[in-house]
């Protein structure tokens, strides 16, 4: 619990005149659950975008173990361990459940293009093992049997779960999760609370949680960021934001906190 | 400001820009032309009481306005627009597009009026080019024709767009063709014999017997034909890895069958370099040097998407034909009139330099791009290609270098045209910069669509259309490229995927049904 595995200090993303993320700094311990939330627009997804790699924030340093992620490419950082997920599920839609979750495993292979039309051995072997691993993560999100399937073809919750599959397919010490319960029923919704916290007891990754459903937050998270306006107005335990003056008046306005 | 709008605005710069560009790089001089000898000029031009170039030039610029409209009145798949912002989107664009045309217009319709010589800055702004730009009108007239023209052409795209997407009549045709597919495949027999491996041996035993036959039987007219057939289908697969599986739209694909091509026939002929080495030694060089082209050009357009990317390619594309047709460079490339006299193979004393000993020296080498392909798609190479085609933001979130990914595919790619450029030019014992313009690229990428993206059988069966076909309907005469373009249009409104799209792989039921068959072959099977 005391190791940190991704701490940013100062982090600002600027769009022209508007501060996006604005000197954000943030500390998550080892295989914490840890969520950020905020009122639409505060900056949530854009602070993911920055620790993946996808903007480059003008200020500040991220690091994870101890080492800086800006200036990275993308992919070097997914290589390092950070995988993600999308608040509106981006699957590679033309392809099948199971090649989604071989490309996760990309850069765990190490296969060529020349082995690639030699086709040796070790290529074989690795493909073998690569394929029987992409269904061991079929099974583990429950979704034996539709490996075939055309993602795009697959109803939404299990789109839903593929996702994440693919995410874990990279083999990641942590997992940015991006409204994971968006548009799901309140038992979907209890399945996937608990299939996160099964993420971090069993597998041991720490989870980065972006979400709009209280009850999801207050229900699993050991830490809780809230955003407003790109700014970091409060953190704590689930129970300290649940009582913090600030965090009700970002929700609900300045009249909000005067009843209270 | 509205996001469609917006939309509008973006779409209407861009085409204005690449109009400009198209029309300061002669290009619409040469389009027009080009289109001249398609259309047959004469008749049709002149009923409509046009001079043939300029017709042929309102034609193109009719084209480039549509697109313009269509691509300015594209939105989210998701959203349903309405007509209004369809129209009001396609309109901005073609308003936008059309006010920079017509400025330019206006300026070098003045310059020339006040006789400034423009060629010394702009070899091609000739007064010729500029007279047909102006369509005979004066600068402000001209001006403002472009204007009304490209803002009424941009509306016919939205609309044409719009219709194509929701409206009820494209609807029920692509739904009757479909249908009618479905029932097809359906069908029995055809049923068992793709699910019977036996019977799929038979079926491909005797084809291959065919195909070892066939050249001795056909006739000299026949083997050139299936020669030239089976040249395209090297093109269109090494395209077929560019836009098919990584997804970048490149329309200078041209240059690189130019550049294997042209390092075959200065190898090999006594003119101009007299080097005479033998067609083997070129073989690899060919190859090579297009590869290495492929990187050159793909370094530039790494960052680019979608209809940039295709105009940059295209650009590429056309300096290639500059560089071949300049007399400054006839020393080096021949010029104008071309290197003749290209060597040809021979094996064993014996000369494979018939029409027979090339096309089964063709087939040798589609055989062996098809093979090269199947490994590489069903490989973590081709995986990444296709996750950067179906979204590359996530591809590289997902760990995939699609820096590394792009460029290879570009190089492959370029590679498998330089064979095609070798043999091609060995076989025409001649080859010169006529051989190279920008058809031969549309004309690989309408075999790769019309075939099916991605889909080697489908890139095959795309290459037999497009130039098997055109012979076959020779019968129609001056017609047949009219009846071709129309074929085309239906095809690509009723079955967008392509005649024969790609099947994924099965991967989890082999894996469950056959674990022992799987052990044994790796994973070399898979479906195409």
């Amino acid at each position: 619990m005391d190791t940190i595995a991704l701490e940013t200090r100062g982090l600002s993303k600027r769009f022209g005149g508007l501060i996006a993320v604005n000197a954000v700094d943030l500390a998550i311990p080892e295989k914490s659950i840890f969520s950020v939330i905020g009122p639409n627009g505060a900056g949530k997804t854009t602070f993911y975008n920055c620790i993946t790699g996808f903007y480059a924030p003008e200020d500040g340093e991220i690091l994870f173990f101890n080492k800086s992620l800006v200036g990275l490419d993308p992919n070097q950082i997914a290589q390092m361990g950070i995988a993600r997920t999308y608040q509106n599920i981006r699957l590679f839609a033309n392809m099948t459940a199971l090649e989604n979750i071989l490309i996760g495993q990309h850069h765990l292979l190490k296969t060529g293009w020349i082995e690639a039309i030699l086709q040796t051995a070790r290529m074989r072997k690795e493909e073998t093992n690569a394929l029987s691993e992409a269904l061991r993560l079929l099974r583990f999100v429950g979704m034996a049997g539709l490996g075939d399937q055309t993602a795009r073809n697959l109803p939404y919750g299990a789109q839903r779960r593929l996702e994440l599959a693919r995410a874990l397919a990279l083999k990641p010490r942590m997992l940015l999760l991006d409204e994971p319960t968006a548009g799901m029923n309140p038992i979907e919704t209890m399945e996937m609370m608990r299939f996160i916290q099964r993420l971090r007891d069993e597998l041991e990754i720490t989870i980065l949680l972006i979400e709009h459903d209280m009850r999801v937050v207050m229900g699993i998270s050991e830490h809780i960021a809230v955003l407003d306006y790109g700014v970091k107005i409060a953190e704590g335990t689930p129970s300290e934001i649940q009582g913090n003056a600030q965090v009700i008046e970002a929700y609900l306005g300045r009249a909000a906190t005067a009843a209270a | 400001m509205k996001r469609h709008i917006r939309n509008g605005i973006n779409a209407g710069i861009t085409f204005g820009i690449i109009t400009i560009f198209l029309f300061m790089i002669g290009f619409t001089t040469t389009i027009s032309d080009l289109l001249g000898q398609l259309l047959q000029n004469g008749s049709s031009a002149s009923v409509l009481g046009f001079a043939p170039g300029r017709f042929d030039l309102l034609v193109f610029l009719f084209f480039i306005g549509m697109w313009a409209g269509i691509s300015g009145s594209k939105k989210t798949p998701d959203e349903r627009e309405s007509w209004g912002t369809v129209l009001a989107a396609s309109g901005t664009a073609g308003l936008i597009h059309g006010i920079l045309v017509g400025g330019l217009v206006l300026l070098v319709g003045s310059l020339l009026k006040a006789g400034v010589s423009m060629t010394v800055y702009f070899a091609q702004l000739l007064p010729d080019a500029i007279h047909l730009f102006l369509l005979g009108l004066n600068a402000t007239s001209g001006a403002l024709f472009y204007v009304v023209f490209l803002l009424m052409t941009g509306l016919i795209g939205g609309a044409v767009a719009r219709t194509i997407r929701y409206g009820a009549l494209g609807q029920n045709i692509a739904g009757w063709f479909k249908n009618k597919w479905h029932a097809f495949t359906a069908w029995p027999q055809y049923q068992r014999i793709r699910h019977n491996r036996p019977a799929l041996f038979v079926v491909y035993g005797i084809l291959i017997l065919l195909v070892i036959l066939l050249p001795q039987v056909l006739g000299q007219y026949w083997n050139y034909t299936v020669g030239t057939v089976g040249i395209y289908v090297l093109l269109g697969l090494g395209l077929n890895i560019v836009v098919g599986l990584a997804g970048m739209l490149d329309l200078g694909y041209v240059a690189f069958f130019a550049i294997g091509a042209y390092t075959v026939a200065l190898l090999t002929a006594p003119a101009p370099h007299h080097l005479m080495w033998s067609f083997w030694v070129t073989v690899p060089i060919g190859i090579l040097l297009a590869a290495f082209a492929g990187i050159v050009l793909g370094i530039p357009v790494l960052r680019l998407r979608g209809d940039y990317l295709a105009i940059v390619t295209l650009g590429f594309g056309q300096i290639i034909a500059v560089l071949l047709h300049s007399d400054e460079l006839t020393a080096f490339t021949g010029g104008p009139k071309g290197v003749a006299a290209v060597g040809s193979p021979t094996l064993f004393g014996i000369s494979l330099g018939t029409p027979e000993g090339f096309v089964y020296l063709i087939l040798l080498g589609v055989v062996l791009v098809i093979f090269v392909t199947i490994r590489l798609r069903n490989s973590r190479v081709g995986r990444a290609w296709e996750a950067i085609r179906e979204d590359e933001t996530v591809a590289r979130a997902m760990g995939i270098n699609t820096w590394f990914h792009k460029l290879l595919a570009f190089a492959i790619g370029a590679a498998f045209a330089g064979l095609g450029g070798v043999i091609f030019a060995s076989r025409n014992q001649f080859t010169g910069p006529e051989d190279y313009n920008l058809m031969v690229s549309f004309n690989v990428l309408a075999s790769v669509i019309v075939g099916g993206m991605g889909s080697i059988p489908g890139v095959v069966g795309g290459a037999f259309t497009l130039k098997g076909l055109p012979e076959v309907l020779r019968e129609l005469e001056n017609y047949r490229v009219l009846a071709f373009g129309a074929l085309l249009v239906v095809m690509m409104l009723i079955r967008p995927e392509g005649l024969l799209p790609t099947s994924r792989r099965k991967m989890e039921i082999k894996e469950i049904h056959d674990p022992d068959e799987k052990a044994a072959n790796g994973t070399s099977g898979g479906t195409t």
